[in-house]
This record gives C-alpha cells, sequence and structure tokens, in this order.
C-alpha cells in the first residue's frame, strides 16, 4: 500500500501537470534559452576570433603619408592600408574602425628619428583583439628589422641590442574564448535544475494548499510522507525533463556551430552530456526538497513563487563566478552541494579528466544534505495549519 | 457510528471547541448546526483527522480515530465544504484517484465509479475536465469522491450549499437513500428547513459547545418551540448567558 499510495499520487501529479500546456511550454523555454544564447556567443566571438586570425589584416591608419618605409613594410606583410581621416579616437570608440593606427602630421626630420606611432584600440571590441596583436607584433617586428639593419650598417652586432630573448609558449588549450564559453554550461545546467520543475512543486504544495484540495488529500487513508513523496517524485521528472531538453539542445548547439568557432576544442560527446546530466541527479532531488520546503514555510503561491525565484540565483551565480576565476577542484569543495557539481560538470564539458573520489563525495554530501532537508520538510507539512488555505 | 467524547481544540488562545460530546448513529441523519464560526467546521476536521484536538476522543465504528486515523479515514467519506476539484482532471479522474488512495482495485473501481456515475447522473460531465463545471457539477464529482469507497460513515459540510432546486433534491433523496442503508450520516447546514427535513437527530452548536441535542420532536419540547428556526435563534442568542441545554440524552 506504501508504494501504490505513492504511485497513485505520483501518476496523479504527472498526468495534471502534463496537461498544463503552458506552464510546460514556459518551463522548456528556458532551458533552450541556454544553448541559444551560448550559440550565439560562439558564433560571434569564436566567429570573430577566426575572421581576424584568417582574413587579410586590414590597418586603418591616420596619415599614411608620414611613415612611407612603414607603410610599405606592412604591405610587404600582407596587411592591407585603411587611410583614415579625421578624429581616430572617435572612430574607433564609434565602432566604426576596430582600431586606428596613428602616424605623426609630418615625417621625421631626419630618417634616425624615432616615429612616434600610436595604436588606438578598443579592448571591448573582440574583433579588435586579434587584429591588435597582429598590428603589434608586426610593429615589433619592423622595429627590430630595422634597428638590425642600422647596427649592420655601424659595424655592430645586432645582438648587442638583446638582453632577453623572450619565447612565449602557450601549453593551453588553443581554443581561448571557447573554453570560457564552454564553462559557461555548467551553470545554466544548475538554473534549469532549480526552475525545471518548480511550477509542478509550487503548484502541487502551495497552489494545492491555496485550493483547499490539500486538506481533502489528508482526509484519505495516506500518510503524509506517501503524498509528499509522491509530489516529491513529479517534480523530480519535469526537472529531468527540462534537464534532458537542455541537454539535447547544447549537443546540437555544439554540433550545428561552425567548427572553428570553438577553436581546437573538441564539442562534449552526448555520452559525455549524459554523463553531466548523471552527475546532476542528486541536485534534482535537492532542489526538489528544497522547493518542497519552501513551500511549507511561505503562506500563499505567489510568496513561494517569490523566494523560488531566487532561488537557482545562489548556485547559478556560483557557477558563473568559476567560469570566470576557475577553482582547482578540491574534495573540501565537492561537499558543498552545487558548487562541487558545478566544478565537476566544468571539468566534464572541457574534456577534463574526473576524479572518481570527488563524484562520489558530491553525491553522497548532496544526498545527505537531501534527508537533513526532507526531514525538515516533512516536519513542517505535520502542522495542521498548512493543510488549510491562509 | 461516529462517537465523539469530550472534544476540545484551541488554536493558541481561541477556545474553538469545547468539551463536546454526542452520537451520531448507523441509518441516521444527524445534523450539525449553528452559527457562523460555532465550530462546526473545526468539528469536522477534527473527527476526519486533518486536526488534532487537544483532549477528548473520537471513535468511528469503535475505531479510535487519534491512535489509527487511516483505519478511521477508510470507514469516513467527507464531502468538505471546498469542493476543491483538480481543474485538468476529468470527473472519472477525480472518482479513480480517490478510489486508488483508498486502495480499490482497479476493476472494482470501475465498477464503483459506474454506480456513481448513474446515481449521481454524472453521464453528461463524467469524462470532462473540472475547469468550467458548474456548482452542480462540483457538488456531484465531490460527492462522488467521498463516496467512491463505500463508507459506512458519510459527513458532509453544507451539501446543497449554491445548488439550484433540482439538485438539491436530487442531493437529499441520495442521503435518505444511504440513511435507508444504514450508513451514519452527519451533516451541517445553514438550511433550516433541510435539517428539518432530513434529520433525525439535531445538534447545536455554539461558541464551540453544544447548546441542544435531540430529535426534533425532542428539542420542540425541551424549548416549546415548533419551528427549528425559532429554536436555532432561541438556543443561539441564549447560549452565551445559558449553561449548556441538552435534550434526550
Amino acid at each position: 500500500m506504501t508504494m501504490f499510495a505513492i504511485l497513485t499520487v505520483f501518476k496523479k501529479e504527472m498526468v495534471d501537470h502534463l496537461r498544463d500546456g503552458r506552464s510546460i511550454l514556459i518551463s522548456m523555454i528556458y532551458p533552450l534559452m541556454g544553448p541559444l544564447l551560448l550559440g550565439l556567443m560562439f558564433l560571434f566571438v569564436g566567429g570573430g576570433m577566426r575572421v581576424n586570425e584568417g582574413a587579410p589584416l586590414v590597418v586603418p591608419i591616420l596619415h599614411i603619408e608620414s611613415a612611407p618605409d612603414l607603410v610599405g613594410f606592412l604591405e610587404s606583410r600582407g596587411a592591407t592600408m585603411q587611410p583614415i581621416a579625421g578624429d581616430a579616437r572617435g572612430l574607433v570608440s564609434g565602432g566604426r574602425v576596430a582600431f586606428a593606427l596613428m602616424l605623426p602630421a609630418q615625417p621625421s626630420a631626419t630618417p634616425e628619428s624615432p616615429l612616434a606611432v600610436r595604436l588606438i584600440t578598443n579592448p571591448a571590441r573582440v574583433d579588435s583583439m586579434v587584429a591588435t596583436s597582429r598590428v603589434v607584433e608586426l610593429l615589433n617586428t619592423y622595429q627590430h628589422e630595422t634597428l638590425e639593419g642600422r647596427l649592420r650598417a655601424a659595424g655592430l652586432s645586432a645582438e648587442m641590442m638583446s638582453v632577453l630573448n623572450i619565447e612565449q609558449e602557450n601549453i593551453g588549450r588553443a581554443a581561448g574564448p571557447a573554453v570560457i564559453l564552454l564553462t559557461m554550461i555548467p551553470p545554466f545546467l544548475i538554473f534549469t535544475l532549480f526552475t525545471g520543475g518548480v511550477h509542478v512543486a509550487l503548484d502541487a504544495t502551495s497552489g494545492e494548499r491555496e485550493r483547499g484540495s490539500f486538506e481533502t488529500l489528508m482526509m484519505n487513508p495516506v500518510q503524509l510522507y506517501q503524498v509528499l513523496t509522491g509530489k516529491l517524485g513529479a517534480t523530480m521528472v519535469f526537472t529531468l525533463m527540462a534537464l534532458g531538453v537542455q541537454a539535447v539542445a547544447f549537443w546540437v548547439m555544439l554540433h550545428t556551430v561552425p567548427q572553428e568557432s570553438l577553436g581546437l576544442i573538441a564539442p562534449p560527446s552526448m555520452l559525455r552530456l549524459l554523463v553531466v546530466v548523471s552527475v546532476c541527479l542528486p541536485l534534482v532531488v535537492l532542489a526538489a526538497a528544497l522547493q518542497l520546503l519552501i513551500s511549507a514555510v511561505t503562506r500563499s503561491v505567489k510568496e513561494a513563487q517569490t523566494y523560488l525565484g531566487l532561488l537557482p540565483l545562489v548556485p547559478g551565480l556560483a557557477g558563473m563566478v568559476l567560469a570566470l576565476a576557475p577553482v582547482r577542484a578540491q574534495p573540501m569543495l565537492a561537499a558543498i552541494p552545487t558548487f562541487g557539481q558545478t566544478l565537476l560538470m566544468g571539468q566534464l564539458v572541457r574534456s577534463e579528466a574526473v576524479s572518481a573520489v570527488f563524484i562520489g563525495i558530491t553525491a553522497v554530501a548532496t544526498l545527505a544534505a537531501v534527508a537533513l532537508l526532507l526531514l525538515l520538510g516533512f516536519r513542517l507539512y505535520e502542522r495542521e495549519e498548512i493543510l488549510f488555505p491562509q | 457510528m461516529i462517537e465523539v467524547r469530550g472534544l476540545a481544540k484551541s488554536f493558541s488562545d481561541l477556545r474553538v471547541v469545547e468539551d463536546v460530546s454526542f452520537v451520531a448513529r448507523d441509518g441516521e441523519i444527524t445534523g450539525l448546526i449553528g452559527p457562523n464560526g460555532a465550530g462546526k467546521t473545526t468539528m469536522f476536521r477534527l473527527i476526519c483527522t486533518v486536526l488534532r484536538p487537544n483532549c477528548g476522543t473520537t471513535l468511528i465504528d469503535g475505531i479510535d480515530s487519534q491512535k489509527d486515523p487511516l483505519a478511521a479515514r477508510r470507514r469516513l467519506g467527507v464531502l468538505p465544504d471546498l469542493r476543491a476539484l483538480y481543474t485538468r482532471l476529468t470527473a472519472r479522474e477525480h472518482l479513480r484517484y480517490f478510489g486508488e488512495l483508498h486502495g480499490i482495485e482497479r476493476h472494482e473501481l470501475d465498477t464503483r465509479i459506474a454506480e456513481l456515475v448513474a446515481t449521481l447522473r454524472m453521464e453528461d460531465f463524467i469524462d470532462r475536465r473540472a475547469k468550467g463545471f458548474s456548482r452542480g457539477q462540483q457538488m456531484k464529482v465531490a460527492l462522488g469522491r467521498a463516496l467512491v469507497h463505500r463508507p459506512h460513515n458519510i459527513m458532509l459540510d453544507e451539501p446543497t450549499n449554491g445548488l439550484d432546486v433540482a439538485t438539491s433534491r436530487a442531493v437529499r433523496d441520495l442521503l435518505r437513500r444511504l440513511r435507508a442503508e444504514g450508513r451514519c450520516i452527519l451533516l451541517t447546514s445553514h438550511i433550516m428547513q433541510e435539517v428539518g427535513a432530513l434529520a433525525d437527530r439535531i445538534i447545536v452548536l455554539a461558541d464551540g459547545h453544544i447548546v441542544l441535542q435531540g430529535a426534533p420532536a425532542e428539542l420542540r419540547r425541551a424549548t416549546g418551540l415548533n419551528d427549528l428556526e425559532e429554536i436555532f435563534m432561541a438556543v443561539t442568542q441564549e447560549a452565551a448567558a445559558q449553561p449548556a441545554l441538552a435534550a434526550g440524552e
């Protein structure tokens, strides 16, 4: 009878909420927003980088006539000059050009005099980042080669002018921004965990109480925990549905955007995304338990909605911070529900190795938190006043 | 049979029900009447175990509802004042849901639902979702929900509240049939005519106390008044000044 009663409540909640088309539609729109947003970011950010690296370098240049040698050098290295006139700063800040190379209005008095060049850049524009670095590299090369020629003409060795011979080697993934964008997947998943089934949790607890049907339900030969477990189960299924939709949408997005946008990173496979979702499973129960608990301590659906709307922000923001300021996955952090999973999911989507111990700690710690929340929630639902509309 | 012994319930400092005792017998309709705020709904909730009394006991067919609330609930069918239907479920799904909560098997449940559909004349809307149901349709579904497990004891809070004449008459006929089957029926109503026409015994509740109880004839004898409404007005207005007055038992 115990399982039968739980299944009866679960079945009713599933049928009831599957017919709530509007709520389902809204709850499924959010999971699609994450992949859509990230896809656009891949296209624009990754695309911008790609164009800069592959396309001919166009150099917006002021007073082109002042330094024919430099211009000749740049053109010999494949750059195309785009003469500009007027306020170079205004052109860059207004977005008319990605950057600008300002030469002095008059040529140098003597060929040996230093040429004052100014590079106007705007780091806020992704498309200017690579182009600017390419121009700086060309200017440095021009300076080095010109200096070398002059020293050689004077009978000196160019090496005398070098104190350091700096070489930079990037051992990280060459994908750059793509890695950062992939790290944004876990916060989106966490948001979905706390929003996917919230309409079911709300309606099945606060809503039922507000309509007065919770009292009618408890006039039947069922235990409170059976009713709540059935409702919890339905909430979890709807959360999993939203999570599944989002995982598939992420997979579709990652396999639809041009591969150059992802840099050298291989998009996570469906299997890997399924592993990501399974890492979230304890969090699905945690989210449902928290929603149940919040519904128990609030007096109306409206009040519960307010709190439940804020709930995803806490773990979601932690994930966003991790995306921008990565933290090393330490066992102690695994014990913090949602934080541990965010770290794990980040490693998984970036195709990094994950520790089984870390997975175990996150699952056990989260399930322990779930047990405590459910215990507290069930106790709160035993209060008499919770059955009746406030 | 529903037997209430010395039941009392307070919310914070407010005493809502105080030392209430009565018996609702099998094969009888017991009417519980009282002015607004007399404690009728609280009494209902105490009997059907959704509230816990501060003291006193309720026996449902001899089962102490505090000691074994689930067994007591199995023997009770309750029509609450708030019909509280699920708007996205059909009338049939309501009956099935509550039947399943009582552990009734599928085939047996199908038979009972078919019987209820015929008894309550729900053929026209049994497979329609509850959203947009008229008050009469809502009441029929709620009544069917209370009867689907064939309870021996039936409690009805304002069963004809807001119903048209024809539906009210159909409900009254049904209650008489259930009484004839030997069921114990406890109902509250604000309609004195209805209580007078249906009830074998009447309990008048005021300020959480029973101020008068007995068969209609006994109430008339005790008060010297003929009309139930007059009796009701007289005893409830005097309730604050007089100690509980019991007729019959």
